[in-house]
């Protein structure tokens, strides 16, 4: 266990020391700054009329949410990619692994490492953007906090599987892949959501299994959902047609059995981490 | 050959399923034994069947030219390779035993630290994986710098260091806490001559302290001025195996330089070995070397006035580039 902290307290230190978390603290300015401005104008336009501002808050909070948990995965594309293969091809972790350290608590603590930094990114910039919006137009969204966290469970989701493909690919192939797959995940999302609206039940079923196959996409519905208030749900069926086809729209919160699958789906891509690089050799 | 298996700890074993009495466990046991060590991958064999035994204390020679599997070797035997066959036992468990791995000291040959840490972060890391006890921690660093002459480059960046230095720290890091066992993978590859310099007398104040050293490199002057014994590797076997003493070969000659020998002189001096005439010198082949001043009082009994004596042995290149050719 104590290799495990020691591990994941070097990989914190290596994205502090590798100006990781100086390119996140950048990027979280801008954000925020942008935003400011952007909801600020949103809020004071003097074309708008108070029942549209009233629909576009929630609406641009959601919009910049997808836009954050896309900066969200990439890092998380980003950052795992090379976590073992290039530490492998350029000797670092030879000098680990011959140490009184299992293979396995090398792997845990880079993932946790690697986590702790994602969830510490998505909590301040979540946060930032609440405060921001409040400051700017007075709205705040209904549950921010669950919505973070289902970010960062996105996030969470492609780290993992790009660490996966990391013990046995090149960072290149390993950072390639996994943002493929988050995008195709995502467009799989996108078929399901317009075979709903146009009652295509093949491209519902697409929908639904590419959602089992990378939990992406289910999880960032499940963002989107506590992003909405519950108004918003029943005044955009009943105002917008196809509004159900919306992608940037969720129906309801993802189900239980859902969310322990996709708790399920995580251990087993881990464990399967663990296995590769248990078995990789060096 | 019995089916090679993985330690509980999950690290890559050589040991033979079903066969634990093969290998001495005990603290007295070798601080290297392998036997039939084989290594395939895919079609390449790496090593065909290493077998050696390294005594503890001693200065261990790993030689062979480059592809012979002296690299494989040593990762077979810190458990980073899985074996195909055969067994290894190192410091009495087997090979890549998880614990074990606390009183093994390991130099790789192509390696890099953290660059965005320092020297200090670096030796300190190894501490905390080697679980040196928190309060050895400082003395162990301080000790490793100054060992490798590195004590006023502690707090610099590794990413700041020449080859030279990360070999340096690397040997640093293979000596922390004492280790039992240190394996060196061609540890003066990126080295000046001082820095070569330096690692020998590393090396000897180690066996001094009674450290078992197994030195893997392809540079023969090396493995001369340190190895107690040595492994001349070629095509993933071992072809000898001995002290240098040994491997050098049974046929010391002696080399004479001599003036006023009447004719038919060698006839009386034809039993001490086999003669030559090379110019100005005469060459005596096959003599016992505590023969020589028998022979010179021979030759000066017979008239002759000996100028110069240079006993000869070959060289360890020699007998390397013999025992390739030979395989």
């Amino acid at each position: 266990m104590n290799a495990i902290w020691t591990i994941a307290a070097l990989t914190v230190r290596e994205a502090v020391r590798r100006k990781l978390v100086a390119a996140f603290a950048l990027i979280s300015v801008v954000l925020v700054i942008l935003s400011g401005w952007g909801f600020y104008r949103l809020s004071h336009n003097v074309g708008f009329t108070s029942g549209e501002t009233h629909v576009a808050l929630p609406e641009a909070v959601i919009l910049f949410m997808f836009m954050f948990s896309f900066v969200v995965a990439l890092s998380a594309s980003a950052i795992a990619s090379p976590a073992i293969s290039s530490e492998i091809e350029s000797g670092v972790l030879q000098t680990v692994v011959a140490r009184p350290v299992r293979r396995s608590e090398v792997l845990l603590g880079k993932w946790l490492g690697m986590a702790g930094v994602l969830a510490a990114y998505t909590a301040i910039v979540t946060s930032l953007l609440v405060a921001v919006v409040y400051w700017a137009s007075g709205y705040v969204a209904p549950d921010p906090e669950v919505a973070a966290a289902f970010v960062f469970a996105e996030g969470v989701v492609l780290l993992t599987v790009v660490l996966l493909l990391s013990t046995r690919l090149s960072a290149l192939a390993a950072g390639v892949l996994g943002v493929a797959l988050f995008g195709i995940a995502w467009l799989g999302g996108v078929v399901g959501t317009l075979g709903t609206t146009f009652h295509v039940q093949a491209m519902r079923t697409a929908g639904h299994i590419s959602q089992y196959l990378l939990p992406t996409d289910g999880l960032w519905h499940g963002a989107i959902y506590y992003l909405e208030p519950s108004w918003f749900i029943s005044q955009q069926l009943a105002e917008t047609p196809g509004a159900q086809g919306n992608p940037f729209m969720s129906l309801a919160a993802p189900s239980w059995p859902y969310l322990t699958w996709a708790g399920i789906w995580l251990v087993l891509v881990l464990v399967l981490g663990l296995t590769s690089f248990e078995r990789r050799e060096l | 050959m019995a089916p090679v298996r993985q330690t509980d700890d999950g690290a890559l074993s050589g040991r033979v399923r079903g066969d634990p009495g093969a290998c001495a466990q005990a603290p007295g046991s070798p601080a290297i034994y392998a036997i039939e060590l084989r290594k395939r991958y895919r079609r390449t064999v790496a090593l065909a069947g290493l077998s050696m035994t390294v005594e503890r204390g001693e200065v261990f020679g790993f030689l062979g030219p480059n592809g012979a599997g002296k690299t494989t070797a040593v990762k077979l035997l810190l458990g980073l390779v899985r074996p195909s066959g055969g067994e290894a036992m190192v410091l009495g468990a087997p090979a890549g035993d998880l614990q074990t791995r606390r009183r093994i000291g390991y130099l790789p040959e192509l390696f890099r630290f953290q660059s965005w840490l320092t020297a200090r972060e670096v030796l300190v890391l190894h501490c905390r994986l080697r679980r040196l006890p928190r309060p050895r921690w400082a003395g162990a660093v301080d000790d490793a710098l100054r060992i490798v002459g590195l004590s006023g480059r502690g707090d610099d960046r590794v990413g700041t260091f020449s080859k030279g230095m990360q070999q340096r720290l690397g040997l640093g890091v293979a000596l922390l806490g004492e280790p039992e066992l240190v394996v060196l993978d061609e540890p003066t590859s990126a080295l000046d001559p001082v820095g070569r310099h330096d690692v020998r007398t590393i090396i000897r104040e180690l066996r001094d302290r009674g450290t078992t050293v197994f030195l893997n490199t392809h540079l023969l002057a090396e493995a001369e001025h340190v190895c107690d014994r040595v492994a001349i590797i070629s095509q993933g076997r071992s072809v000898a195996t001995g002290t240098l003493g040994e491997l050098k070969g049974p046929r010391p000659s002696v080399r004479l330089r001599v003036d006023g020998l009447a004719d038919g002189w060698w006839e009386p001096l034809a039993g001490f070995g086999r003669w030559t005439q090379a110019g100005d010198w005469l060459l005596v082949e096959d003599m016992p070397a505590g023969r020589v001043p028998e022979l010179v009082g021979a030759i000066v009994s017979l008239g002759g006035q000996v100028e110069a004596v240079i006993p000869e042995q070959q060289t360890l290149e020699e007998r390397f580039l013999e025992l390739l050719e030979e395989k």
